[in-house]
């Protein structure tokens, strides 16, 4: 990859599903199936986007990106776009999202808990790409 | 994993309840009533529904086909959905997380069962004097009103308790079990405290003695909210209008009285069994005292079947007193309500000229049980005598469920 991608961007995508299938064996992945789905509210242009991640015994299935009707997901995490970028970036903790009241998590918690190390580890692959925000 | 604590699932299992069946007879009624979705919130509720005790603040969400959800506090969410009979799909924990906090995660799971977030939901509102009873407060209300505006929120406690007043034979055997429990703490009580064991022993040691031999036999808590076992000796016992005595420091003496009252649970079925002691040397008028109050417990438990009410045998109690001289010790009632736990106190349906309070013409029908509970209290002499037993009304009569025998004795 030469240069930086745009967040959120179709190249921003093939690189995360890219990186994401090379770090992380499915032994990382703690052998997990599950689906996730992050609506990102107040783009820079206006819009409302999502990212969407899908898992198969720790087998990345489907990386999605998009601006339309989101899927259906097991957990369904919402923020501003500005709160997801720092996550990204790595300034911000999950922990510290939820707990502020920044991003909200619908689905079970105790399920959520226990992916946490997991879900952690996929957004340091993520933030680990060259990105402008 | 779900091991099912309390439940087998075999109708062979004596302390089997069919909870999916307690589910579908709710939802029924809530048909009746149109009503979309009940929220229960009352420990009572969540006790007969989930068949877990559940200390934390916990609600039950259930819609008009299928399964209920139960919420609880993340703490304790992932031991009650392995105890529940329900599946850990059923079973989430609420906490301070963005998305996840009660009223939250209560309303989007409420909206999932309402066509375009309108229709009606049951709750559960009222008072008691019973801290523990876990109504909606004021605050869970309102914020659930703002997260619901299309929603109706109608007071239905009223279904459990109706639909739980009459004990199915898995709830009378657990109740039984654990008289069978508290008879052990007794026993293990007596052998501590007869000849002369008791000198130098406090009210707390002996609470503990009962707790230790109660546990050992199986006894999941000392349940009552009182501070588990009661015990009273001397001045303690005869406080006036007195009828809770959390066991204090005090060092049981010669010449007292001394009630154990003592309490087990058995998956959530309750025993509660008061037995009276006069430690030597008692006085003739003691004695007097015991006799009034043993022939009163037994005039009572004579009493007790269907047709009787709560004022018929407060009636026949005073008049026995009143002709045996001793109506002014007599604390004027004989009776709690009661089932699985948190359940306490009121008697039958909210029907009587006091809300919330047990109506004193409740007709007792075969299958209800109570509390048989008296006390009696003579604060000038320093002594008083409880007597407490959970009893099944009968087609006949009544079952009292301990057996202990029914004395007061001098050791």
């Amino acid at each position: 990859m030469a240069g930086t991608v745009k967040y959120m961007s179709p190249e921003w995508r093939d690189e995360a599903e890219k990186r994401l299938k090379s770090e992380l064996t499915p032994e990382k992945m703690k052998h997990i199936t599950t689906s996730m789905c992050c609506i990102y509210q107040n783009c820079p242009d206006g819009k409302q986007r999502y990212y969407f991640v899908k898992t198969e015994n720790g087998s990345l299935v489907e990386v999605s990106i998009g601006d339309q009707e989101p899927p259906k997901a097991e957990f369904i995490l919402t923020a501003d776009y500005e709160t997801f970028a720092k996550l990204t970036r790595g300034e911000l903790s999950g922990r510290a999202a939820l707990m502020g009241r920044k991003l909200t998590l619908n689905g079970n918690l105790i399920k959520a808990l226990k992916l946490s190390t997991v879900a952690d580890r996929m957004n340091k692959v993520l933030s680990a790409i060259p990105t402008e925000y | 994993m779900n091991t099912m604590l309390n439940q087998t699932n075999k109708t062979t299992d004596p302390y089997f309840i069919d909870f999916p069946k307690r589910i579908k007879s709710i939802q029924e009624m809530m048909q009746g009533r149109g009503i979309d979705v009940y929220l229960g919130s009352r420990l009572r509720t969540i006790s007969w529904t989930v068949d877990v005790f559940c200390p934390w603040r916990s609600y039950i969400v259930i819609p008009k086909k299928g399964l209920p959800t139960v919420f609880t506090f993340l703490i304790d969410a992932t031991r009650i959905g392995h105890d529940s009979w329900l599946d850990e799909e059923h079973v989430l924990g609420y906490g301070p997380v963005g998305g996840q906090d009660q009223i939250t995660i209560l309303s989007n799971k409420i909206l999932e069962y309402l066509n375009k977030g309108k229709g009606k939901v049951g709750i559960e509102s009222g008072m008691s004097n019973y801290l523990p009873e876990g109504n909606l407060t004021h605050y869970e209300y309102d914020k659930l009103a703002e997260a619901l505006p299309d929603v109706e929120l109608v007071n239905a406690h009223d279904i459990v308790d109706e639909l739980s007043m009459i004990k199915d034979k898995g709830t009378m055997n657990r109740f039984r079990e654990a008289s069978r429990i508290v008879d052990i703490g007794h026993q293990v009580v007596y052998e501590a405290i007869n000849g002369g064991g008791w000198k130098g022993m406090t009210e707390t040691e002996i609470a503990g003695l009962a707790a230790y031999a109660m546990r050992k036999a199986g006894s999941e808590f000392e349940w009552s909210f009182t501070a588990g076992n009661e015990i009273a000796s001397g001045y303690r016992t005869g406080l006036a209008q007195g009828a809770c005595t959390p066991a204090s420091r005090k060092k049981l003496k010669a010449g007292e009285p001394l009630m154990v009252d003592l309490h087990a649970m058995f998956k959530l079925g309750l025993g509660d069994h008061t037995h009276n002691y006069l430690l030597s040397p008692a006085t003739e008028r003691q004695k007097w005292h015991a006799q009034n109050f043993v022939a009163l417990v037994k005039l009572v438990l004579k009493a007790y079947g269907p047709g009787a009410t709560p004022s018929s045998l407060a009636d026949k109690m005073l008049e026995f007193a009143e002709d045996h001289d001793f109506i002014e010790f007599v604390v004027p009632g004989c009776e709690h309500g009661i089932g699985m736990m948190g359940d306490e106190w009121r008697i039958g349906m909210n029907d009587g000229p006091f809300e919330y309070w047990t109506n004193p013409d409740h007709v007792y029908q075969a299958g209800e049980m109570v509390i048989c509970a008296m006390q009696y209290a003579c604060p000038e002499e320093n002594i008083g005598f409880r007597y407490e037993n959970p009893i099944i009304i009968t087609d006949r009569g009544c079952e009292p469920l301990s057996k202990f025998p029914l004395r007061i004795e001098e050791i």
